[in-house]
Protein backbone atom coordinates (compact mmCIF):
# COMPACT_ATOMS: atom_id res chain seq x y z
CA UNK A 1 0.00 0.00 0.00
CA UNK A 2 1.60 3.26 -1.17
CA UNK A 3 1.39 6.40 0.89
CA UNK A 4 -0.23 9.56 -0.47
CA UNK A 5 3.15 11.23 -0.94
CA UNK A 6 4.42 8.31 -3.04
CA UNK A 7 1.34 8.37 -5.20
CA UNK A 8 1.55 12.19 -5.48
CA UNK A 9 5.18 12.01 -6.69
CA UNK A 10 4.32 9.25 -9.16
CA UNK A 11 1.29 11.25 -10.42
CA UNK A 12 3.42 14.36 -10.95
CA UNK A 13 5.91 12.25 -12.91
CA UNK A 14 3.06 10.73 -14.95
CA UNK A 15 3.83 7.25 -13.74
CA UNK A 16 0.36 6.32 -12.50
CA UNK A 17 -2.00 4.51 -14.85
CA UNK A 18 -5.19 2.53 -14.94
CA UNK A 19 -6.93 1.86 -11.68
CA UNK A 20 -4.18 3.47 -9.59
CA UNK A 21 -4.53 6.72 -11.57
CA UNK A 22 -8.32 6.89 -11.32
CA UNK A 23 -8.32 6.02 -7.59
CA UNK A 24 -5.66 8.66 -6.84
CA UNK A 25 -7.40 11.38 -8.88
CA UNK A 26 -10.70 10.63 -7.06
CA UNK A 27 -8.88 11.01 -3.74
CA UNK A 28 -7.65 14.51 -4.61
CA UNK A 29 -9.66 17.20 -2.78
CA UNK A 30 -9.13 19.85 -5.51
CA UNK A 31 -8.20 18.29 -8.82
CA UNK A 32 -7.88 21.62 -10.64
CA UNK A 33 -5.32 22.92 -8.17
CA UNK A 34 -3.46 19.63 -8.33
CA UNK A 35 -3.31 19.81 -12.11
CA UNK A 36 -1.96 23.37 -11.91
CA UNK A 37 0.72 22.24 -9.47
CA UNK A 38 1.63 19.35 -11.75
CA UNK A 39 2.05 21.72 -14.68
CA UNK A 40 4.30 24.00 -12.61
CA UNK A 41 6.44 21.09 -11.47
CA UNK A 42 6.98 19.97 -15.06
CA UNK A 43 7.94 23.49 -16.12
CA UNK A 44 10.43 23.72 -13.28
CA UNK A 45 11.94 20.36 -14.22
CA UNK A 46 12.34 21.39 -17.82
CA UNK A 47 13.99 24.67 -16.79
CA UNK A 48 16.48 22.96 -14.48
CA UNK A 49 17.41 20.46 -17.19
CA UNK A 50 18.09 23.17 -19.73
CA UNK A 51 20.03 25.50 -17.41
CA UNK A 52 22.08 23.20 -15.16
CA UNK A 53 22.96 20.35 -17.43
CA UNK A 54 26.75 19.95 -18.40
CA UNK A 55 27.35 21.21 -21.92
CA UNK A 56 28.32 18.34 -24.12
CA UNK A 57 31.29 18.93 -26.37
CA UNK A 58 31.13 18.22 -29.98
CA UNK A 59 33.99 16.44 -31.65
CA UNK A 60 35.44 19.67 -33.08
CA UNK A 61 35.38 21.46 -29.75
CA UNK A 62 36.94 18.48 -27.98
CA UNK A 63 39.75 18.29 -30.58
CA UNK A 64 40.53 22.00 -30.37
CA UNK A 65 40.50 21.81 -26.56
CA UNK A 66 43.01 18.93 -26.61
CA UNK A 67 45.18 20.83 -29.09
CA UNK A 68 45.24 23.98 -26.98
CA UNK A 69 46.24 22.04 -23.90
CA UNK A 70 49.10 20.33 -25.73
CA UNK A 71 50.39 23.63 -27.16
CA UNK A 72 50.34 25.21 -23.71
CA UNK A 73 52.15 22.20 -22.25
CA UNK A 74 54.88 22.24 -24.88
CA UNK A 75 55.41 26.00 -24.83
CA UNK A 76 55.69 26.14 -21.04
CA UNK A 77 57.82 22.99 -20.79
CA UNK A 78 61.38 24.41 -21.18
CA UNK A 79 60.95 27.22 -18.64
CA UNK A 80 59.74 24.80 -16.01
CA UNK A 81 62.75 22.61 -16.75
CA UNK A 82 65.03 25.64 -16.57
CA UNK A 83 63.61 26.62 -13.18
CA UNK A 84 64.15 23.11 -11.92
CA UNK A 85 67.72 23.20 -13.17
CA UNK A 86 68.41 26.61 -11.63
CA UNK A 87 67.09 25.56 -8.28
CA UNK A 88 69.67 22.77 -7.98
CA UNK A 89 72.74 24.88 -7.06
CA UNK A 90 74.71 21.96 -5.61
CA UNK A 91 75.92 20.42 -8.80
CA UNK A 92 78.70 17.84 -8.66
CA UNK A 93 81.23 20.34 -10.00
CA UNK A 94 80.32 22.97 -7.44
CA UNK A 95 80.42 20.41 -4.68
CA UNK A 96 83.93 19.45 -5.76
CA UNK A 97 85.10 23.05 -5.83
CA UNK A 98 83.52 23.79 -2.49
CA UNK A 99 85.25 20.77 -1.02
CA UNK A 100 88.59 21.84 -2.47
CA UNK A 101 88.18 25.37 -1.20
CA UNK A 102 87.26 24.16 2.28
CA UNK A 103 90.28 21.87 2.33
CA UNK A 104 92.55 24.71 1.25
CA UNK A 105 91.24 27.01 3.98
CA UNK A 106 91.64 24.21 6.51
CA UNK A 107 95.25 23.61 5.43
CA UNK A 108 96.10 27.30 5.64
CA UNK A 109 94.74 27.62 9.15
CA UNK A 110 96.39 24.37 10.18
CA UNK A 111 99.78 25.56 8.96
CA UNK A 112 99.43 28.88 10.77
CA UNK A 113 98.29 27.23 13.98
CA UNK A 114 101.09 24.67 13.89
CA UNK A 115 103.67 27.34 13.21
CA UNK A 116 102.45 29.50 16.08
CA UNK A 117 101.54 26.90 18.67
CA UNK A 118 103.96 24.04 18.25
CA UNK A 119 105.44 23.51 21.73
CA UNK A 120 108.56 21.94 20.22
CA UNK A 121 109.46 25.30 18.76
CA UNK A 122 108.86 27.19 21.99
CA UNK A 123 112.52 27.11 22.98
CA UNK A 124 113.48 28.46 19.57
CA UNK A 125 111.53 31.60 20.32
CA UNK A 126 114.08 32.54 22.94
CA UNK A 127 117.53 33.80 22.18
CA UNK A 128 120.19 31.39 23.35
CA UNK A 129 123.60 32.38 24.62
CA UNK A 130 126.05 29.78 23.40
CA UNK A 131 129.09 30.97 25.36
CA UNK A 132 130.57 34.10 26.94
CA UNK A 133 134.13 35.15 27.83
CA UNK A 134 135.55 38.04 29.81
CA UNK A 135 139.17 39.11 29.46
CA UNK A 136 140.77 37.80 32.68
CA UNK A 137 143.55 40.36 32.49
CA UNK A 138 141.23 43.37 32.34
CA UNK A 139 138.60 41.97 34.74
CA UNK A 140 140.12 39.13 36.75
CA UNK A 141 137.14 38.76 39.11
CA UNK A 142 134.43 38.94 36.52
CA UNK A 143 131.78 36.24 36.23
CA UNK A 144 129.06 35.69 33.69
CA UNK A 145 125.71 34.03 34.00
CA UNK A 146 122.76 33.83 31.71
CA UNK A 147 119.05 33.43 32.10
CA UNK A 148 115.95 33.46 30.00
CA UNK A 149 112.70 35.03 30.99
CA UNK A 150 110.13 33.08 29.01
CA UNK A 151 107.28 35.30 30.06
CA UNK A 152 108.94 38.37 28.53
CA UNK A 153 110.87 36.37 25.89
CA UNK A 154 114.05 38.17 26.86
CA UNK A 155 117.44 36.54 27.26
CA UNK A 156 119.91 38.23 29.57
CA UNK A 157 123.67 37.79 29.83
CA UNK A 158 124.51 38.95 33.32
CA UNK A 159 128.04 39.97 34.12
CA UNK A 160 129.46 40.76 37.55
CA UNK A 161 132.83 42.18 38.47
CA UNK A 162 133.65 44.01 35.28
CA UNK A 163 135.91 46.98 35.73
CA UNK A 164 133.87 50.05 36.73
CA UNK A 165 134.31 53.12 34.61
CA UNK A 166 133.84 56.83 35.28
CA UNK A 167 130.71 58.65 34.19
CA UNK A 168 132.54 60.19 31.25
CA UNK A 169 132.26 56.86 29.46
CA UNK A 170 128.52 57.36 29.16
CA UNK A 171 129.16 59.99 26.48
CA UNK A 172 127.56 59.47 23.09
CA UNK B 1 88.57 25.93 -17.42
CA UNK B 2 89.54 29.61 -17.08
CA UNK B 3 87.23 30.02 -14.13
CA UNK B 4 88.64 26.89 -12.56
CA UNK B 5 92.18 28.18 -12.84
CA UNK B 6 91.20 31.56 -11.49
CA UNK B 7 89.72 29.79 -8.51
CA UNK B 8 92.64 27.43 -7.97
CA UNK B 9 95.62 29.77 -8.32
CA UNK B 10 94.87 32.01 -5.29
CA UNK B 11 94.43 28.99 -3.03
CA UNK B 12 97.62 27.34 -4.20
CA UNK B 13 99.48 30.63 -3.74
CA UNK B 14 98.07 31.06 -0.25
CA UNK B 15 99.08 27.56 0.78
CA UNK B 16 102.52 27.90 -0.75
CA UNK B 17 103.02 31.23 0.98
CA UNK B 18 101.87 29.87 4.30
CA UNK B 19 104.09 26.79 4.08
CA UNK B 20 107.20 28.57 2.91
CA UNK B 21 106.84 31.27 5.59
CA UNK B 22 108.60 33.86 3.48
CA UNK B 23 112.33 34.26 4.20
CA UNK B 24 112.39 38.04 3.96
CA UNK B 25 115.33 40.23 4.94
CA UNK B 26 115.24 41.32 8.56
CA UNK B 27 116.72 44.23 10.43
CA UNK B 28 118.71 43.86 13.62
CA UNK B 29 118.87 46.83 15.93
CA UNK B 30 121.96 46.94 18.16
CA UNK B 31 122.21 49.51 20.89
CA UNK B 32 124.58 50.67 23.59
CA UNK B 33 122.35 51.84 26.41
CA UNK B 34 123.14 53.62 29.63
CA UNK B 35 120.68 52.75 32.38
CA UNK B 36 120.42 55.17 35.27
CA UNK B 37 118.18 56.20 38.08
CA UNK B 38 117.28 59.87 37.78
CA UNK B 39 114.70 62.15 39.33
CA UNK B 40 113.01 62.95 36.02
CA UNK B 41 113.56 60.06 33.63
CA UNK B 42 113.33 60.65 29.92
CA UNK B 43 111.06 58.60 27.73
CA UNK B 44 112.33 55.22 26.67
CA UNK B 45 113.66 55.17 23.09
CA UNK B 46 111.19 53.55 20.66
CA UNK B 47 113.52 50.62 19.99
CA UNK B 48 113.33 49.66 23.64
CA UNK B 49 109.62 50.19 24.17
CA UNK B 50 108.70 46.52 23.83
CA UNK B 51 111.21 45.49 26.52
CA UNK B 52 110.92 48.53 28.75
CA UNK B 53 109.15 46.58 31.47
CA UNK B 54 111.73 43.82 31.43
CA UNK B 55 114.64 46.26 31.58
CA UNK B 56 113.20 48.08 34.57
CA UNK B 57 112.41 44.83 36.32
CA UNK B 58 115.78 43.16 35.74
CA UNK B 59 118.13 46.10 36.26
CA UNK B 60 116.19 48.42 38.56
CA UNK B 61 116.80 51.64 36.64
CA UNK B 62 114.20 54.16 35.52
CA UNK B 63 115.96 55.78 32.55
CA UNK B 64 117.48 54.16 29.49
CA UNK B 65 119.44 56.32 27.07
CA UNK B 66 120.91 55.12 23.83
CA UNK B 67 124.52 56.30 23.49
CA UNK B 68 125.29 54.31 20.34
CA UNK B 69 123.30 52.24 17.91
CA UNK B 70 123.22 50.52 14.57
CA UNK B 71 120.53 49.12 12.33
CA UNK B 72 121.60 46.38 9.98
CA UNK B 73 119.44 44.65 7.43
CA UNK B 74 120.49 41.05 7.12
CA UNK B 75 120.14 39.46 3.69
CA UNK B 76 122.64 36.64 3.72
CA UNK B 77 123.01 36.20 7.47
CA UNK B 78 126.76 36.64 7.08
CA UNK B 79 127.04 40.39 7.58
CA UNK B 80 128.95 42.20 10.30
CA UNK B 81 128.54 45.66 11.72
CA UNK B 82 129.55 48.01 14.50
CA UNK B 83 127.55 50.07 16.97
CA UNK B 84 129.67 52.69 18.64
CA UNK B 85 129.60 55.42 21.23
CA UNK B 86 132.44 57.77 22.11
CA UNK B 87 134.29 55.15 24.17
CA UNK B 88 132.57 51.84 23.50
CA UNK B 89 132.20 49.73 20.42
CA UNK B 90 130.01 46.68 19.89
CA UNK B 91 131.12 44.56 16.97
CA UNK B 92 128.53 42.09 15.73
CA UNK B 93 129.46 39.34 13.31
CA UNK B 94 126.57 37.32 11.91
CA UNK B 95 127.66 33.77 11.21
CA UNK B 96 124.61 32.24 9.64
CA UNK B 97 120.87 32.07 9.71
CA UNK B 98 118.71 29.27 11.02
CA UNK B 99 114.99 28.81 11.34
CA UNK B 100 115.18 30.12 14.89
CA UNK B 101 117.26 33.20 14.14
CA UNK B 102 120.85 34.31 13.56
CA UNK B 103 124.07 33.05 15.07
CA UNK B 104 126.03 36.10 16.20
CA UNK B 105 129.46 36.71 17.62
CA UNK B 106 129.47 39.81 19.82
CA UNK B 107 132.48 41.72 21.05
CA UNK B 108 132.33 44.68 23.39
CA UNK B 109 135.27 47.02 23.23
CA UNK B 110 136.23 49.90 25.49
CA UNK B 111 138.19 51.95 23.02
CA UNK B 112 140.50 49.21 21.69
CA UNK B 113 140.27 46.97 24.72
CA UNK B 114 138.12 43.85 24.48
CA UNK B 115 135.92 43.67 27.57
CA UNK B 116 133.54 40.88 26.71
CA UNK B 117 132.90 38.35 23.98
CA UNK B 118 129.93 36.08 23.53
CA UNK B 119 128.25 33.88 20.92
CA UNK B 120 124.49 33.84 20.80
CA UNK B 121 121.68 32.56 18.68
CA UNK B 122 119.46 35.62 18.35
CA UNK B 123 115.83 34.65 17.95
CA UNK B 124 113.53 36.66 15.77
CA UNK B 125 111.09 37.05 18.61
CA UNK B 126 113.38 37.33 21.58
CA UNK B 127 115.65 40.31 22.36
CA UNK B 128 119.09 39.86 23.90
CA UNK B 129 120.24 42.09 26.75
CA UNK B 130 123.83 42.05 28.04
CA UNK B 131 124.81 43.70 31.25
CA UNK B 132 128.04 45.56 30.70
CA UNK B 133 130.32 47.43 33.09
CA UNK B 134 129.26 49.99 35.64
CA UNK B 135 129.59 53.49 34.19
CA UNK B 136 129.41 56.26 36.80
CA UNK B 137 126.19 55.77 38.70
CA UNK B 138 124.65 53.87 35.80
CA UNK B 139 125.10 50.67 33.90
CA UNK B 140 126.05 49.96 30.33
CA UNK B 141 123.64 47.59 28.62
CA UNK B 142 123.92 46.06 25.19
CA UNK B 143 120.62 45.35 23.50
CA UNK B 144 119.97 43.44 20.29
CA UNK B 145 116.51 43.20 18.80
CA UNK B 146 115.31 41.81 15.48
CA UNK B 147 112.78 44.32 14.22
Amino acid sequence: MKTFEENWTAWLDGQLSGRELSEFEQSLPDKAAAEAEKANARKLGALLKSELGAPSLTNEEFFSHQLRERIMRESSGPSVEHEAKASTWWTIQRLLWTGTASLAVFLIFTVFVIRDKNPAEESQYLTQILNARVDPVVSPNATVSMFEVKQDRVTVLWTEGLQSLPADYAAK
Amino acid sequence: MGRSLAFLIPFVSLIAGAVSGGQAAETVWSGLVIAENVAQPQAVPPELTRIEGSLKKFFGYNQFQVIGQSQKTLRTGQEDWLATSKFFGLHVDAQGESKAGYVLNLKLYKEKELLLETDAKLSKRSPLVIKGPQVGSGQLLLVLVIQ
